[in-house]
């Protein structure tokens, strides 16, 4: 293999679905401002995460359908291609 | 078959060392991941203990095929003392075990993340999205180059966590291709055959079904 370092498939299509998924991120984002100064430790902004994160998820398996349906031929050659849709 | 194989290595490599396979036995591997002489090879490399012998004593003897995969703790307890409280789950079954369990293991093992804010994760414990509660004890075990597969695949989170969950579904399921087949082959006849029995029922209940009865008062 050429790769020295190999760049993660996951992390690599969670980079590119970060935009995507800007207003989520707007919205933790605020919650993180509104929450700075509490002490009583009981806020909290799991709900504005996990909506992050289920849009990133949901937008990942979106991603990979169409690079399997559009690289389907490349396989043979492509090693990277084949180490995730093998 | 090669994903199952370096999914093997995974859980050899990565996760043997906290987590029994206690339902899969050397055999098992036989003609899906490894041929036998690999296979057996690989068994010999461990020691099980056997016996009695004709003295009535317990001994060690290198490892078979019929062996089942070692365990790395005698028992739930010591499991649980090794992990600060913890039992490390079997994992024969485990995708079966877990609702959406193939999504869920992959998504479990690459969604580390930071804790949100406000949320604190004691010592010794540490934070997961996917695991219900969030607060896991298992750390993040599947880091980029964290080994080195046999074939030279590279070895990135993505590609290890899929080859993994990939070994751990035929574990739990190694029937799975073949019974999904002939479920196809049988749902498709049985189909066939009730239309034609649908067909023959009605064929013969049509002289009844076509009968007309009168009612009329006797002359």
């Amino acid at each position: 293999m050429a790769d020295e370092e190999p760049v993660d498939q996951k992390k690599y299509l969670e980079e590119g679905c970060k935009p995507k998924c800007v207003k989520q991120l707007r919205a933790y984002e605020a919650c993180v401002k509104r929450i700075e100064g509490d002490e009583s430790g009981h806020k909290h902004c799991t709900g504005q995460y996990f909506d992050y994160w289920a849009c990133i998820d949901k937008c990942c398996t979106d991603s990979i359908l169409e690079i399997e349906i559009i690289e389907g031929q490349c396989c043979v050659t492509l090693a990277s291609c084949g180490a995730v849709l093998s | 078959m090669i994903r199952i194989r370096r999914g093997h290595q995974v859980y050899q490599q990565v996760c043997a060392s906290c987590h029994s396979m206690s339902l899969i036995s050397f055999r098992d591997l036989v003609g899906v991941a490894y041929t036998e002489e690999e296979t057996k090879t690989m068994a010999a490399e461990i020691e099980v203990v056997d016996g009695p012998n004709d003295e009535g004593e317990m001994f060690t003897r290198p490892g078979k095929l019929s062996d089942r995969f070692p365990q790395p703790y005698a028992n739930e307890a010591a499991a649980r003392f090794a992990n600060g409280g913890a039992y490390p789950p079997d994992l024969s079954l485990i995708t079966k075990a877990r609702h959406n369990g193939q999504n869920y293991v992959f998504a479990l093992l690459t969604g580390y993340h930071d804790p949100p804010a406000g949320v604190t994760i004691r010592e010794g414990l540490h934070y997961n999205p996917y695991f219900p509660g969030g607060a896991i004890a298992m750390p993040k075990m599947l880091i980029d180059g964290a080994l080195e597969y046999e074939d030279g695949t590279p070895a990135t989170e993505a590609q290890m966590g899929k080859d993994v969950v990939t070994f751990l579904s035929w574990a739990a399921e190694p029937e799975m291709e073949e019974r999904k087949l002939m479920g196809f082959k049988w749902i498709f006849l049985l189909s066939l055959a009730l239309l034609q029995a649908a067909y023959y029922r009605r064929l013969r209940w049509s002289v009844l079904k076509s009968r007309r009865l009168v009612l009329d008062v006797v002359n």
